[in-house]
């Protein structure tokens, strides 16, 4: 066998282990301990003196001192933080009063309530479950649509990945060699144009199928325009204050991205004590979970750089390469590929696993494509909206479920997540045919 | 084995919970160099050292008690259908194959890095402070050991599971909000049901 061949053969026993269900980052490590002692063999040399061991510690220790990704553990801090803070049902309670008017309202108050406060957290089932005890019930009451309501909480909790700060993109980032500001700006308006497009899509359904979303009865939750202003500045506004100076410092090249996630952070627990929720309980178990999610995405890391670099080494990314470029493909169906298999790669595996594992695969044939890295990171950060969506595996779904009322049933959640998955792929178009929704915003403040 | 077990768990998760906080002494370490630098136009050596060198012993430290807590991400679709004496015995398997020898790689590779970083007593060249590095170095041996004792408490679980039929209980410690609200209503729905039949 060529060393290319030995190099796919690599790749597909990593496919299957993870299949069967074994941790991702130790059997990456694993193989590339493995098929790396095979690439770096010399006959003659003692058994330890290999110099994949070299490698490895080498390649251990850029993970650890890679100053990128020190923001992960910040804001993962921030969202455990703003999670424990007590702050959603007065966020939901005042948007609600304040969309009053709007058609569609308490769906319309769920997607922002949800948008803002995955936004902030960054986790997608605390979201999703924290939203279907408190939205999912009172929209059933309203005579809501079963489905309408339950696509709702899915496609809104799920947001936080794709709008900044999130950490898919820091994620993403740091596998294509990107800054993540660039990234941030280049995120934020396909983040706002889906969160609208979901907005829109509620409104019209609720003017042209009335019965699926009715309006509420007059009388209920009527407050003056002075309360409701003083019900936002309490709940929306510190929220939307703490986000946008964290993005705002990023972007406009104010402080590192490691600065404003600290920033971010110390403001969280701030705003957790402006709401009386700051306890020492909250608090240690935030710390903790803030450890445990960062080993989880950055042991991933110091698996996949010793995978990818022995991968590489005997050939597998070359014959990638030549295999692709030989199927002559253009750019839309290159994209249109690259697309489909990270869709269906979000059926079984994680967002961390795809970005960390899969997406560097198509990295090194951008260029030949003439795909702009940037445009490429924000087409998969909306495709892999879809994976939280899509049935059979859509993690939201399970987790609405779990918190659902008994009548309501798994497939019921799952046709309402469906119509929620279409806007999510009108959207990738909308972008990709008017790419200055994402490029705009990079190009207008950092030029090319 | 059980005692076995949790002992190991146990010492997993005091050293994942102590360095957890370091990413508290990011958090400030980093707030205080943004208030001396953009107040007062007056910027530390070390803070930029300090904030990577804190968040890879997050990070690094916390494998093992994530591994403990089974946080570690894995493509579950068909594992969890499988029978748990039956998830055991291919775990089991999989342990030998794709966990120990990374990681054993990592000890030993590991220790050759640390030991010489530290013998040299290794700082950062990106201050004059001269912030200590070999510490972080020096972590990459101990994290990765520390790991090797988490997979033998997890193969210990596979046999003890393969034995009596059922995986064994892991101890109990903070857990993602999803999960916690989840189980409350999973509770709550038994406890309804329950009554709804004794009214029956």
């Amino acid at each position: 066998m060529s060393d290319p061949v030995i190099a796919l053969v690599m790749l597909g026993i990593l496919v299957m282990v993870i299949m069967i269900g074994f941790p991702v980052a130790f059997t990456l490590m694993a193989l590339g301990v493995g098929f790396g002692y095979y690439a770096y063999y010399q006959a003659g040399t003692a058994f330890f003196d290999n110099r994949v061991f070299y490698l490895l510690t080498q390649n251990t220790f850029t993970v650890l001192n890679n100053d990128a990704l020190v923001s992960i553990p910040l804001f993962l801090l921030m969202g455990y933080m703003v999670e424990r803070s007590n702050i959603l049902d007065k966020l939901f309670f005042s948007l609600q009063v304040a969309l009053k008017r709007v058609p569609g309202s308490l769906a319309v108050a769920t997607l922002a309530t949800c948008a803002l406060f995955a936004t902030a957290t960054g986790i997608v089932g605390a979201v999703v479950t924290l939203m279907g005890l408190l939205a999912f019930p009172q929209m059933l009451k309203a005579g809501y649509d079963t489905r309408l309501a339950s696509g709702v909480i899915c496609a809104g909790g799920c947001l936080g990945i794709l709008i900044p700060p999130s950490i898919m993109l820091i994620v993403y980032g740091a596998q294509a060699g990107l800054s993540v500001v660039k990234l941030y700006a280049a995120a934020l308006g396909p983040g706002f144009l889906l969160a609208g497009m979901y907005i829109g899509y509620v409104v019209l359904l609720a003017m042209f199928k009335p019965h699926r979303a009715p309006p509420l009865p007059k009388e209920e939750g009527d407050f003056s325009f002075g309360k409701v202003v003083l019900m936002l500045l309490k709940s929306f506004f510190p929220l939307a204050l703490l986000i946008l100076s964290v993005l705002g410092a990023i972007m406009f090249g104010l402080a590192t991205p490691t600065e404003a996630a600290s920033v971010g952070a110390l403001g969280s627990i701030v705003l957790a004590a402006g709401y009386r929720s700051l306890t020492w309980a909250g608090l240690k178990e935030s710390v903790y979970l803030t450890a445990r999610t960062s080993a989880m995405v950055c042991w991933l890391f110091v698996g996949s750089a010793t995978f990818a670099s022995i991968f590489s080494y005997l050939g597998g990314e070359a014959i990638i390469k030549e295999t692709v470029l030989g199927m002559q493909l253009n750019t839309i169906t290159f994209l249109l590929m690259s697309q489909l298999i990270i869709f269906l790669l979000g059926w079984p595996l994680e967002w961390t696993e795809i970005i960390i594992i899969f997406v560097p695969i198509f990295l090194p044939l951008l260029s030949h494509f003439n795909v702009d890295p940037l445009m490429f990171g924000v087409l998969v950060a909306l495709n892999l909206q879809t994976a939280f969506l899509s049935p059979p595996m859509a993690m939201s779904a399970y987790y609405l479920k779990g918190v659902a009322p008994k009548h309501v049933l798994l497939t019921q959640i799952f046709s309402g997540c469906m119509p929620f998955l279409y806007v999510v792929i009108i959207c990738m178009i909308v972008v990709y045919v008017f790419p200055g929704v994402a490029l705009w915003l990079p190009d207008a403040i950092y030029g090319r | 084995m059980i005692r076995l077990i949790h002992g190991i768990d146990q010492i997993s998760k005091t050293v994942g919970h102590a360095f957890a906080w370091c990413i508290m002494i990011v958090t400030l370490g980093t707030c205080y160099e943004v208030f001396v630098r953009y107040v007062l136009d007056n910027p530390t050596s070390w803070a930029f050292d300090m904030s990577y060198l804190m968040y890879g012993a997050v990070f690094y430290m916390a494998g093992a008690y994530t591994l403990s807590r089974g946080g570690h991400v894995r493509a579950d679709m068909f594992y969890r259908l499988l029978r748990p004496s039956t998830q055991a015995k291919l775990e089991l398997v999989l342990y030998f194959l794709f966990f120990f020898p990374g990681i054993l790689a990592l000890v030993y590779a590991g220790w050759d890095y640390g030991y010489e970083s530290t013998r040299i007593g290794e700082v950062s060249v990106n201050s004059p402070a001269g912030i200590p590095i070999w510490p972080l170095k020096m972590m990459i041996p101990f994290g990765a050991a520390l790991l090797v004792m988490q997979g033998v408490a997890e193969v210990l679980r596979c046999i003890l599971c393969i034995r009596t039929g059922d995986w064994p209980t892991r101890l109990h410690d903070v857990e993602e909000l999803e999960k916690q609200i989840l189980e409350r209503a999973a509770r709550d729905a038994a406890r309804e049901e329950a009554m709804q039949g004794a009214s029956k």
